[in-house]
C-alpha cells in the first residue's frame, strides 16, 4: 500500500456531552473512491467537517500529503486540496454555470475554460451551455455543476455528502461513471458519504463504517465484504424486518377517478390520475419529488379542492367535501413536511397530539383538557414515544419521535383510507424500522394504504403494487411481484419501455 | 479561544414570565430612581408618595382600578388576537370608536329600564370596537395586508372622525367653547361599587375569565392557537385559518370598544378627546410583558393603572408625571430582556475554535 494521502489519528470531538466523534482513525489512499457508511449521526459528517477545516477537533492529529497539520482551518483545507460537496447545493443560482466555476480564487483554469468545461461537461455528461444559469437546471444537473466546482478550483480529495439523495436511478449510475472516470484519468481521491449500502457496492474501492462516533471497520475491499456483514458492523443488533406480502385484500376502499390539476399559470401538475386500492393493500407511488406527488395527496385529502374527476372514500363521492368531513370517513393523512404541516411548530405536545380529533375532545364550544390529556398517554403509551412533557414545544422532541406521534395521531383510531407521504425520511434506522413495522401492522389491520416516498427500497418492502408519477401522470403501474429497480427507475425520469 | 453561541433552552420555566416581569420592574424603579437623584429628589420620598396615593386609602386604590379598566380590557382583547400571531396597534382607535358606537346608539335610542339600556349601550361600545378592525381584518385577510400597519393607521383616522364629531354635529352648546359632545344622562352612569370603583371593574374581572376561557379552554382557542402555530397545519386539520384570524381581530377590536364605552359611562360621561390618554399603547405594553396570559394582563394592568394614578399625584411635588412611564416603558424593557434570557442559554461551542 502506498503511504496515504490523508491520515487523521485518534481525532475526538464532543459537543455537549455527546461525543461525536470518539478516537477516529481515517486514512485515504490516491486515486481511490471510497465509501464512509454509518447511519444517520454516527458521526459521518463531523468527520467530513474536520477533514474540511470547519471543525477543530480537541484531540488527535491530521496529516495531509505528508505534512502535519498543526490548526486547520477552511482555508488550509481548501489550498491542501481538500473539497466537499454539501447535501444543500452552495451555488449562486442567479449567476451561470461559468460564474459558479470561476468562482473561486483558486479556480485553475482561468485561462482554458472554454476547453476545461468541454471535458468535464463531456464526463459528467452535462448537456447545458456554460452560460446556462444555475436556475433552469434541474437538480441532477446542479449537483454535477457543484461537484465540477470542486474540479476547477483544484481539490484532488472530494467529500461527497449523501449525493445520490436528490438522483433518479439512471442519474445514479451516470453519477458513478463520471466518478471513476474522475479516479482513474485524473487520480482524483473521493470520499463517498451515504447511508445506503447499495450504492456503497457499486460505487468504491474501500469501505469505512462508523457507528456511534466511532470507526467501526477501516479500508474494507469492497468485493470482499458482503452486505450482511456491512448491517451488523452499521446497524449493531438492529435487524431490518422483512415482511410477508400474502395479505389478504378486502373492498377497495379508496378509488381516484380522472383527476386533473393545474396552477393558476395552466400548468399541469396532475393530469388523468385514476387509481384504486383495496382494503390490506398498499400502493407504493414513485417518483422523483415534485412529480405531483404532494398534488395527488392533497387532492385525496380534501386540501386542494379545485380539482377535476372524483375521489370516492368507501365507495362515497367526497369530491366536493372537505377536509373534516373525509376524516370523518376514517381517512388519515400523513404529509410529506413534517414539522409546518402536520405538526404546527411553537405549539405544545398535547395541542399537535389532537389535530386529528380535537373535536372529539370538545362538549359545544368547550374543550376538555382531560381528554386530550388522556389521548395524549394513550398516544404516547401504544406508539412508545418519548415525549418530555405535554407543555414543550413540540419541536424539542427529535425527528423519529415527531414521526412517531405524528404517526400514532393518524393511527390511534384505525383509518379505513391511510395516505402516507415520505414517513421514513429523514429518520435513523431504528425509527425507519418502527415506522415501516407500524405502516404493516395497519396494512394487516384493514387499512388501504398510499404509499409516497422517494426511496425505492422502501417501496419495495412495503407495496403491494407500485405506480410512477412522472409530471403528474401515471408512467406506469406494476404489482410487485413483476417489478424491478430498473424499469421502475426508467418510469421514473419519464422513459417508457 | 472559545466561541459562545445562543442555543433555546428544551425546557423553560412556568413562572420564567413572571420572574422576567418582577426583573423588568426591579430594573424600572432603579431607572425611575437614578432619574429622579438627578433631579436632586429623593426616589423613596417619591415612590412612598406615589404608593400612599395610589392604593393607600379606599378611593386612591378605586381612583387605580378605575385606570385600569381599559389597559385591562384592550390588553386581552390584544392578547386574543395574538393567539393567532397577529398584532393589534389599533386599541386606542377601537377604545375611541367603541366611546362613538355608544354615543351614537345613546342618541338614537331611548330605553326607560336603565339596566337594560346600560347593557345595550355597553354592547353597542363592543361593536363599535369591532367595525373599527373591520377594515384591518378584511384586508389581512383576503389580501396578506400587515395588520401592525393598518390597525396602527386606524387609529389616526378614528381620533380624526372624534374630532370632527365633538367639533361638528355632536358638538354639545352647553360646553362652551371646549369641543365635547353632550353628557349622557345620569341614569346610565356605571353604578359605583365601593369608594369610587366603578361596576365597570367587575365587568373587567368577567371579561379577564372570559378571555382566559375563550384561549385557554375553548375550542376556538384550540384552533386558533394551530393557526398562529402554521397556517398550513391549519389547513390540514380542516381549519380556517382566515376565519379564526378574522374572527380573533374582531372580539379583540370589541374588547377595546368595551373599554372605551365603560370609560365614557364611568369616568368622562361624554364623547371627548379625554377618553383615552394612551390607555391603547400602554395596553400593547401590558400585554406584551405578560406573555398574553389574561390573568397576567389583570395582574400588570392594575398595577400599571397605580402607576398612573401615582405618577399623576407627583405632579404636586413638581415631580413629572412621565416618571410612571418611563417606569411602564423600562419594565416592558427589562422583562422582553430577561424573558429572552429565561428562553436561550449561553453556550461555549467547541474547546479552541
Amino acid at each position: 500500500m502506498n503511504s496515504p494521502i490523508l491520515e487523521v489519528k485518534n481525532i475526538s470531538k464532543t459537543f455537549g456531552n455527546i461525543k461525536a466523534l470518539d478516537q477516529v482513525n481515517f486514512f485515504l489512499e490516491k486515486g481511490v473512491i471510497h465509501g464512509l457508511l454509518g447511519e444517520n449521526g454516527a458521526g459521518k459528517s463531523s468527520l467530513m467537517n474536520v477533514l474540511s477545516g470547519i471543525y477543530i477537533p480537541e484531540e488527535g492529529t491530521i496529516r495531509i500529503k505528508n505534512t502535519d497539520i498543526e490548526k486547520m482551518n477552511p482555508d488550509i483545507a481548501s489550498s491542501l486540496g481538500i473539497g466537499m460537496v454539501h447535501q444543500e447545493f452552495r451555488l449562486i443560482e442567479s449567476f451561470t454555470i461559468k460564474d459558479n466555476l470561476t468562482l473561486s480564487k483558486a479556480n485553475i483554469f482561468l485561462d482554458n475554460f472554454e476547453e476545461a468545461y468541454e471535458k468535464y461537461s463531456d464526463i459528467f455528461a452535462l448537456n447545458a451551455h456554460y452560460e446556462t444559469r444555475i436556475n433552469e437546471l434541474s437538480v441532477g444537473e446542479k449537483q454535477k455543476v457543484e461537484i465540477m466546482k470542486l474540479i476547477f478550483k483544484n481539490s484532488d480529495i472530494m467529500l461527497l455528502d449523501e449525493p445520490t439523495a436528490v438522483l433518479t436511478p439512471q442519474e445514479t449510475s451516470q453519477l458513478k461513471n463520471s466518478l471513476e472516470q474522475l479516479s482513474q484519468e485524473d487520480e482524483k481521491t473521493i470520499v463517498l458519504i451515504t447511508h445506503k449500502l447499495k450504492e456503497i457496492k457499486e460505487f468504491t474501492e474501500k469501505i469505512f463504517v462508523m457507528k456511534n462516533g466511532k470507526m467501526v471497520a477501516r479500508s474494507l475491499d469492497t468485493k470482499n465484504v458482503d452486505d450482511n456483514e456491512l448491517i451488523e458492523l452499521m446497524m449493531g443488533e438492529i435487524k431490518t424486518s422483512i415482511f410477508e406480502k400474502n395479505n389478504a385484500k378486502g373492498p377497495v376502499k379508496l378509488e381516484t377517478k380522472n383527476i386533473s390539476l393545474s396552477n393558476d399559470d395552466g400548468q399541469v401538475l396532475l393530469n388523468d390520475i385514476s387509481l384504486s386500492i383495496k382494503s390490506g393493500e398498499i400502493l407504493g407511488i414513485a417518483g422523483v419529488s415534485g412529480n405531483g406527488q404532494v398534488e395527488l395527496a392533497n387532492v385525496i385529502c380534501g386540501i386542494e379542492r379545485s380539482f377535476e374527476g372524483k375521489v370516492l372514500i368507501n365507495a362515497k363521492d367526497v369530491s366536493l367535501k372537505g377536509v373534516r368531513s373525509r376524516k370523518k370517513l376514517n381517512l388519515s393523512y400523513i404529509p410529506e413536511n413534517r414539522l409546518g404541516v402536520g405538526l404546527a411548530p411553537g405549539v405544545s405536545v398535547l395541542d399537535n397530539s389532537a389535530i386529528k380529533e380535537y373535536f372529539k375532545s370538545s362538549y359545544g364550544p368547550h374543550l376538555s383538557k382531560g381528554k386530550m390529556v388522556n389521548y395524549l398517554s394513550d398516544l404516547i403509551n401504544q406508539f412508545s414515544i418519548k415525549a418530555p412533557d405535554e407543555k414543550a414545544e413540540i419541536s424539542t422532541l427529535s425527528g423519529g419521535n415527531m414521526q412517531k406521534l405524528l404517526m400514532g395521531r393518524e393511527l390511534i383510531s384505525n383509518p379505513d383510507v391511510i395516505v402516507a407521504a415520505q414517513p421514513t425520511r429523514g429518520l435513523d434506522v431504528s425509527a425507519v424500522d418502527s415506522i415501516h413495522k407500524l405502516i404493516i401492522n395497519q396494512r394487516d389491520n384493514g387499512s388501504a394504504i398510499l404509499l409516497i416516498s422517494e426511496d425505492l427500497d422502501e417501496l419495495f418492502k412495503l407495496s403491494d403494487r407500485i405506480l410512477v408519477l412522472y409530471e403528474g401522470k401515471i408512467m406506469k403501474e406494476v404489482e410487485i411481484e413483476n417489478a424491478s429497480i430498473d424499469s421502475i427507475g426508467l418510469a421514473m425520469a419519464g422513459i417508457n419501455e | 479561544m472559545n466561541r459562545y453561541i445562543l442555543s433555546k433552552k428544551l425546557y423553560r420555566n412556568e413562572l420564567a414570565t413572571f420572574y422576567s416581569f418582577l426583573i423588568g420592574f426591579f430594573i424600572a424603579i432603579i431607572v425611575g430612581s437614578l432619574i429622579l437623584i438627578i433631579q436632586e429628589k429623593n426616589p423613596i420620598d417619591v415612590f412612598s408618595l406615589m404608593l400612599k396615593l395610589s392604593i393607600g386609602s379606599i378611593n386612591s386604590l378605586s381612583n387605580s382600578l378605575n385606570k385600569a379598566i381599559p389597559l385591562i380590557l384592550a390588553g386581552l382583547g390584544i392578547s386574543i388576537i395574538n393567539s393567532v400571531k397577529l398584532w393589534n396597534i389599533g386599541a386606542e382607535g377601537q377604545i375611541f370608536m367603541g366611546a362613538i358606537a355608544l354615543n351614537l346608539v345613546y342618541i338614537n335610542t331611548s330605553i326607560q329600564n336603565p339596566n337594560l339600556y346600560i347593557i345595550l349601550l355597553l354592547g353597542s361600545g363592543f361593536i363599535g370596537g369591532s367595525v373599527c378592525i373591520l377594515i384591518p381584518a378584511i384586508t389581512k385577510v383576503l389580501f396578506g395586508v400587515n395588520e401592525i400597519i393598518t390597525t396602527l393607521l386606524t387609529n389616526y383616522i378614528v381620533i380624526g372622525i372624534t374630532i370632527y364629531l365633538i367639533n361638528g354635529v355632536w358638538k354639545d352648546p352647553a360646553s362652551l367653547n371646549f369641543p365635547a359632545a353632550a353628557y349622557v344622562d345620569e341614569s346610565v352612569y356605571l353604578p359605583i361599587v365601593v369608594g369610587k370603583l366603578s361596576s365597570g371593574f367587575l365587568i373587567c374581572i368577567l371579561f379577564t375569565f372570559l378571555a382566559y376561557y375563550i384561549k385557554d379552554k375553548s375550542v376556538f382557542g384550540y384552533e386558533m392557537r394551530i393557526a398562529g402555530g402554521s397556517e398550513l397545519t391549519a389547513i390540514y386539520a380542516g381549519i380556517s385559518a382566515k376565519q379564526k384570524a378574522f374572527f380573533a381581530m374582531l372580539i379583540g377590536g370589541g374588547f377595546a370598544g368595551l373599554a372605551g364605552a365603560i370609560e365614557l359611562l364611568s369616568q368622562t360621561h361624554r364623547v371627548s378627546t379625554g377618553i383615552s390618554q394612551g390607555f391603547g399603547y400602554t395596553a400593547i405594553i401590558v400585554a406584551a410583558i405578560t406573555g398574553m396570559r389574561p390573568i397576567g394582563i389583570f395582574l400588570v394592568g392594575s398595577l400599571f393603572g397605580a402607576l398612573t394614578i401615582g405618577g399623576s399625584v407627583i405632579q404636586t411635588i413638581g415631580v413629572s408625571s412621565y416618571i410612571a412611564e418611563i417606569i411602564q416603558a423600562t419594565t416592558l424593557f427589562g422583562a422582553l430582556v430577561a424573558q429572552f434570557f429565561f428562553s436561550y442559554e449561553i453556550i461555549k461551542k467547541g474547546k479552541n475554535v
